[in-house]
């Protein structure tokens, strides 16, 4: 089924989407990675910046209560105590923010015990400077002791602070780092998957338009093909038939339904619709072969009737074959002709030669009869005459002598008529057993035939050298002895006979008058001689049967010689011609296929 | 008749050939018996029949009623006691089809009726002079044929 075209491209359609899929799904499954690494890296920052600002709130609280404790023991005034009591407080609530906030970090857990511990140290300072400043318990030496250890232990918790803040730092800066090597590779990577995601939809969408445009070529190519197959099932008399083995659904072509002589598609074919039509001398052969071509997966040429609804017979050839489609379901196809014309053209044309054949039956008995039957009494009659003895023809009168002669002579020429048409009538029937020969031997055969009369006459024969051909080979050699017979027998009186026989190769499409032969090469054989001729007008004339130029008293014939050279050479699809004028001799040519 | 006669037959259903055949040998100057047989039943039966003598040479024609030559001949050379019995076919046909069939199913000569008296009496001095010995082993297509030189 080669007119079915192939779409591969539905498979490779097929691999292009799912690549382009699966590149599409992991393009989105990197952007959801991005976003949660977005989002990570934000709340990181949120966190870093918390603890930042926690940490700063706690500095300055020891700040406000530093500068507050100053203000009080420089002026005594209690105004200034306000800060450095509250401070207290906020360092509590910074701190609890704090512990919350470094939870999961144990390093940064560890540094805000120990900054803790620096805090408590500091306000244990702050209370021992009061104590020492207060004019009731006033001592210099141990203030300025105390005072200078609350800026030392103020100096520890700024470099533990900044320490927890470069903790923070650097712990932000590795992660916003991951995050970043991740996202840098993202982008350009995306980028191009997106690409090629596109690349392959694109292709496939090319292939799709390709496809479609290839189709509708296809299509319409169907089409015509349909309609064409429509018209020459009309012109052709004959239709198709499908049966789907797997459905059983058969469809008939248009023109099955006009040769079964009903619309098409009046009613809807299945199994039995056909056999319907089908002639009953025929039906148990049509069924057998239903049968035979489901096992054997062919139908051979099978011969039948059918009879139309308006009850006309018609005459059906039929053929089928089972055929496996790529889906590997089963389709019976089949072809009716209507071979009616064909089939009544046979019975006559069989007809015609049943009569052709009794008329030749006739014929060869008809040669029978000339060459047994009619024999038979003239031999008895030379016979009788033969007996009639030298003493009886003494006491007969003379015009009784004359009269015996005479039947002797009608007897003989009778004689020589039978004969020669048996030889006539054997150039046709007998068989035709072509020898490759030498017609330069067959040639010496005739000379040495007609050896007594060529002395007799002083005749002299000019010979090329002949080919070898393909002939009937005694028949060639009738044919020599019949031209040289014939040329030897109308020599001109007192002359002696000169024959010069020529030969020649050429092609056919030099004469017109061996255009009509298969054969394209010729040998073209002339006898030429130094006879009386003949008048040009009869040269179609000599060679038919019975036709004499001259009376039979002056050359005795009996017109079959030229006749049986004529049927020769048709025999080996030649030619034979005649030239001549009177008292200048003649020339007989016969062309002979190589 | 002298005892050491040829004894000749002929099978022939023509009354003139029967004739000439019988004028013919009364004038060739052997000593002779000529026996008739006027078909091809007759002539079965005749050499059949366990008190005939056989003839020296048998004369045949080909074209007979009721069994032709060639039938009596092939069941001639099939009949064990027969076998061996000299026939000179005698007929008006000088057909290649007849010659060969006779000479294939063993005749010993083909004589074609002359349609001259004369010559049928040479035949017969030639055929009843004949050494058959001598040309039955050198017996061939070309000289089947009986011809008068």
């Amino acid at each position: 089924m080669k007119w079915i075209p192939k779409f591969n491209s539905s498979n490779y359609l097929r691999v292009i989407f799912i690549i382009a899929i699966f590149i599409l799904l992991f393009l989105s499954s990197i952007a959801y990675k991005h976003n949660r690494d977005l989002n990570e890296s934000s709340k990181l920052l949120m966190h870093t910046y918390e603890i930042n600002i926690e940490l700063e709130r706690l500095m300055s609280a020891i700040k406000d209560a530093e500068t507050g404790q100053r203000g009080f023991m420089i002026t005594r005034n209690n105004r200034f105590l306000a800060p450095y009591l509250y401070s207290r407080d906020k360092v509590n609530t910074s701190f609890i923010s704090l512990k919350k906030l470094t939870a999961n970090n144990p390093q940064q857990k560890k540094n805000l015990d120990k900054l803790f511990k620096l805090i408590i140290q500091r306000y244990v300072s702050f209370e021992n400077c009061l104590k020492y400043s207060a004019p009731e318990t006033y001592d210099k030496r141990k203030l300025d002791n105390h005072m200078f250890g609350g800026r030392i232990l103020m100096e520890n918790i700024r470099f533990k602070v900044d320490e927890m803040k470069d903790i923070e730092k650097v712990f932000l800066e590795k992660s916003l780092k991951r995050y970043d090597e991740e996202i840098s590779l993202g982008p350009v990577f995306s980028i191009s998957l997106f690409l090629a995601a596109l690349t392959f939809i694109l292709l496939a969408y090319r292939q799709i338009s390709k496809d479609l445009e290839s189709l509708k070529v296809y299509n319409k190519k169907l089409l015509i093909s349909s309609g064409l197959m429509a018209e020459s099932e009309a012109i052709g008399k004959f239709s198709t038939w499908q049966w789907d083995l797997e459905t059983d659904k058969i469809d008939y072509s248009d023109n099955q339904f006009r040769l079964l002589g009903v619309q098409p598609n009046i009613f809807v074919p299945n199994k039995d619709s056909f056999m319907d039509f089908v002639h009953p001398d025929d039906q148990e052969a049509i069924a057998a072969s239903m049968e035979g071509i489901i096992n054997n997966e062919e139908l051979p040429f099978i011969y039948y009737k059918i009879i139309q609804p308006n009850n006309e017979i018609r005459y059906f050839k039929s053929t089928g074959k089972l055929l496996v489609d790529q889906q590997g379901s089963k389709i019976l196809l089949g072809i009716n002709f209507d071979i009616t014309d064909e089939h009544l053209l046979n019975i006559k044309l069989q007809e015609r030669n049943n009569e052709l054949e009794k008329s030749n039956k006739e014929l060869a008995s008809f040669n029978h009869v000339a060459s047994h039957d009619l024999q038979e009494p003239l031999r008895k009659i030379q016979t009788f005459i033969s007996r009639v003895s030298d003493a009886d023809k003494a006491v007969m009168s003379d015009s009784a002598k004359e009269y015996i002669v005479k039947i002797e002579t009608s007897a003989n020429r009778m004689r020589v008529l039978i004969d020669d048409l048996l030889l006539f009538s054997k150039t046709n029937t007998t068989k035709k057993e072509f020898i490759k020969s030498d017609l330069n031997e067959l040639l010496e055969n005739a000379k040495s035939e007609l050896a007594v009369i060529i002395d007799e006459q002083n005749g002299i024969l000019q010979v090329d050298n002949l080919p070898k051909l393909h002939v009937i080979p005694y028949q060639i050699e009738q044919l020599f002895i019949n031209l040289i017979g014939n040329s030897l027998k109308y020599s001109q009186p007192g002359i002696a006979p000169k024959i010069n026989i020529t030969c020649e190769k050429i092609l056919s499409n030099e004469y017109p008058e061996l255009m009509d032969q298969p054969f394209k090469k010729f040998y073209k054989i002339m006898f030429a001689d130094n006879g009386m001729g003949f008048d040009p007008q009869f040269k179609e004339n000599i060679f038919v049967l019975f036709q004499r130029l001259h009376s039979k008293t002056d050359y005795p014939g009996t017109g079959i010689g030229l006749a049986i050279c004529k049927k020769i050479v048709e025999n080996h699809k030649g030619y034979i011609t005649a030239d001549s004028e009177p008292g200048r001799g003649s020339v007989f040519t016969v062309f002979l296929p190589e | 008749m002298q005892k050491n006669a040829l004894h000749i037959l002929l099978a022939d259903d023509d009354e003139d050939d029967r004739l000439f055949f019988k004028d013919a040998f009364e004038e060739v100057k052997v000593q002779t018996k000529v026996e008739f047989v006027f078909d091809g039943l007759q002539l079965m039966e005749h050499l059949m029949n366990p008190d005939t003598k056989l003839p020296d040479i048998l004369f045949l024609d080909l074209n007979m009623p009721k069994k032709t030559g060639k039938e009596c001949l092939i069941e001639i050379k099939k009949t064990e006691h027969l076998k061996n019995l000299i026939i000179a076919i005698y007929s008006t046909s000088s057909s290649d089809e007849d010659i060969e069939d006779t000479f294939i199913e063993g005749a010993n000569i083909y004589i074609k009726k002359p349609s001259d008296f004369n010559a049928l009496k040479k035949i017969i001095n030639e055929v009843i002079t004949l050494n058959w010995h001598y040309h039955t082993s050198g017996l061939n297509r070309d000289n089947f044929l009986l011809s008068l030189k």
